[in-house]
């Protein structure tokens, strides 16, 4: 009943070219569920799901490059009354997190179809997943940046239980689902506390109120700052929140695993850079020492940790917490060097940790059960090609020049370098010949005679078509960035001055 | 202002007994019991504040479903119904340090940066005001939840389901 004095809502503009890219991801994925209801039992549900997917990426990627040549000439605005940043920043996490998105789904398929998992919402979770963090790297908002965390998360979290016959994928889920939701709620608190001291939620109003006001009691503003990087830091996995990373990294299905590593890292990176370098810029000197802490921590727990391990894709998982110390470095330095080489580096990561997961993947055969270091004695005889590809994922990840890693390692320091910070590049440098010594450990394995009376042959490594397109992808990738990086990092530092403050 | 500080106090005194009442019983029915208290004092703090649309939202949401779901959790689970010693554990004196550190850093916080601040509470906010926000101001955001529940729908799906 509308009566006097009840005024109608007034609807606010709907800019739908600023959310284009994700309504693109999230209408793929409500497609797969209908599908899925309606084709019950049909067996090409599955396949035409991955498509779907697939579809939806590239769909997205178009709407994402339409906006890149809009910012190009018309400079990056706020759109949706202030709550999404159209800017090179967003265009730029968004192409890595769509890259990363589409390298999981092409492993996926072969994976599902070899673990009798098959199943279309497996594809919706992983687009619904991609939706939340295609929105966390546009959103300037902290509501909306905590809402985009949750839909990831929740995604993840079922993903990563996905195997349900494997006890360690349902512990991983669990866990996973316990100590997220528990940052969650505090990134929430600290997102209250925010709004407590500056009255708006919006980063730039954020940023505007901080010009303009010198805050006479603080410490509201800092406690709220400290429980957005606590939320944030175990998200990025980041130590010393990093407890989970290795269970969940192992128990989960390896696609997963290599998803979790590459797009989740970017988009929570892309919300650390837009609240404490966008945001909280002006606050740097008070944030920066608690940035430098966790970067130190990272690296030192993530490549010391890693050396005592002998299943490789736990390796790997802590090898990831400290890849996270190195784009802290970038975010650290606080200028538009470090974030340019923060986004750089996040980038080359996702290339080579989806890679590296990706081998890991084949070699783990049926069951996905053989991660061990003896399960990779004698695969440069067995599978030349593919002990190939993975010595050159990893070469890349320890930062051998000519891969995209080097390059990476050496922005990040670089930039280090560029504010003073000669210790943080020092432990960055330490972090990475232990890092190093770790990968030559796996490498070695492959290398070495198999030892034939010992272990019985299992299963053939199989490589399906999927995969064989991403691993070719990334490969091909990972050698661009490092020869020919000058595309990307221009890229990268065009996405800082772009950024929407 | 003077009727509304000892309605607050008498309803703060109650929310607190029932929180301790939460982790003291060793009764897990008990407990979601007594955390209804907890929530349903918050609800009345906020009609205190003139506050209608979120006190509702609390009873609505945390009382009505939250509540509800812990004691379908308790009964669906083949959980203790009756009291239990072993839900103690070893932990309760970190806990205890733990939160005490906690309440310490929020209750100075926000004594030392608001102590003065009074809130006005003669003005109550319309749920129209809230509405007409929700549907602009942060139309992004309330689209975005839809997002949020079909992703957990989904989910829970594939994790209950058998096959």
């Amino acid at each position: 009943m509308i009566g006097a004095g009840v005024t109608p809502i007034a609807h606010a503009p709907v800019d739908w070219y600023a959310i284009a890219p994700e309504i693109a991801l999230f209408a793929a994925a409500i497609l797969i569920v209908v599908l899925r209801s309606v084709a019950r039992h049909d067996p090409k549900v599955h396949q035409a799901s991955m498509l779907i997917a697939i579809a939806g990426v590239a769909a997205s990627a178009l709407f994402t490059g339409v906006q890149w040549a809009f910012v190009h000439s018309n400079g990056p605005y706020q759109a949706m009354s202030g709550l999404v940043a159209v800017d090179g920043f967003g265009v730029f996490v968004k192409s890595v997190i769509l890259g990363a998105t589409l390298l999981a789904l092409l492993l996926s398929g072969g994976y599902l179809r070899r673990e009798h998992l098959e199943s279309p919402e497996y594809f919706a979770l992983m687009l619904c997943s991609a939706t939340g963090m295609m929105l966390m790297a546009s959103a300037n908002d902290l509501i909306t940046i905590f809402l985009s965390l949750e839909i990831l998360s929740i995604a993840l979290y079922v993903l990563a239980a996905f195997d349900r016959r494997r006890l360690s994928s349902q512990e991983a889920g669990l866990k996973y689902f316990l100590l997220g939701s528990f940052s969650s709620a505090v990134f929430l608190y600290g997102i209250a506390l925010v709004y407590g001291a500056t009255g708006t939620t919006r980063l730039s109003g954020i940023a505007q109120f901080l010009a303009k006001i010198v805050l006479l009691h603080d410490g509201v503003l800092f406690v709220g700052l400290a429980l957005l990087l606590v939320g944030l830091g175990f998200k990025v996995a980041a130590a010393p929140f990093h407890m989970w990373t290795p269970d969940v990294y192992q128990g989960a299905p390896t696609p997963v695993t290599a998803f979790m590593a590459a797009a989740t890292k970017a988009a929570a990176f892309a919300a650390v850079l837009r609240i404490f370098v966008g945001a909280f810029r002006l606050y740097d000197v008070d944030w920066r020492p608690a940035v430098f802490g966790l970067a130190v921590l990272s690296l030192l727990v993530g490549s010391i940790a890693a050396v005592v391990q002998t299943d490789v894709k736990r390796m790997l998982a802590y090898q990831s917490i400290s890849h996270a110390g190195y784009v802290l470095i970038g975010v650290q330095a606080a200028t538009d060097k470090g974030t340019s080489a923060a986004l750089f580096y996040v980038c080359t990561y996702a290339v080579m940790a989806t890679g590296a997961f990706a081998i890991v993947m084949l070699v783990a055969r049926r069951g996905d059960d053989r991660h061990e270091l003896t399960d990779y004695r004698g695969l440069a005889s067995a599978r030349p090609v593919l002990a190939g590809l993975l010595t050159l994922f990893l070469l890349a990840q320890a930062g051998v020049p000519l891969t995209g890693g080097f390059v990476a390692k050496l922005s990040v320091f670089s930039a280090a370098i560029d504010v003073g910070q000669y210790w943080l590049a020092l432990v960055g440098m330490l972090a990475a010949v232990i890092g190093a010594f770790v990968y030559l450990r796996i490498v070695l394995a492959m290398y070495a005679p198999p030892d034939d009376e010992a272990a019985p042959e299992g299963p053939r490594i199989v490589v399906d078509a999927g995969t064989g397109v991403a691993l070719t992808i990334a490969a091909g990738a990972i050698v661009f960035l490092g020869v020919v990086p000058g595309i990307v990092l221009d890229f990268a530092h065009a996405a800082t001055q772009l950024l929407a403050r | 202002m003077i009727a509304e500080n000892v309605v607050f106090g008498i309803i703060a005194a109650a929310m607190a007994l029932g929180a301790i009442g939460v982790v003291r019983t060793k009764n897990v029915v008990h407990a979601a019991l007594y955390l209804v208290v907890v929530l349903a004092g918050g609800a009345a703090q906020f009609i205190l504040l003139g506050q209608e649309f979120v006190a509702w939202v609390q009873v609505l949401v945390y009382i009505g479903a939250v509540i509800v779901l812990f004691l379908f959790g308790i009964m669906l689970t083949r959980a203790p119904m009756h009291p239990k010693d072993s839900l103690d554990n070893d932990l309760r004196w970190p806990a205890a340090v733990t939160s005490l550190f906690l309440v310490g850093i929020l209750v100075g916080l926000l004594v030392h940066t608001f102590h003065a601040d009074k809130v006005d509470v003669q003005r109550p906010v319309r749920t129209a005001d809230v509405t007409s926000s929700i549907f602009t101001t942060y139309i992004v955001p309330f689209e975005v939840v839809g997002v949020l529940l079909l992703g957990a729908l989904i989910g829970a799906v594939v994790l209950a389901r058998k096959d």
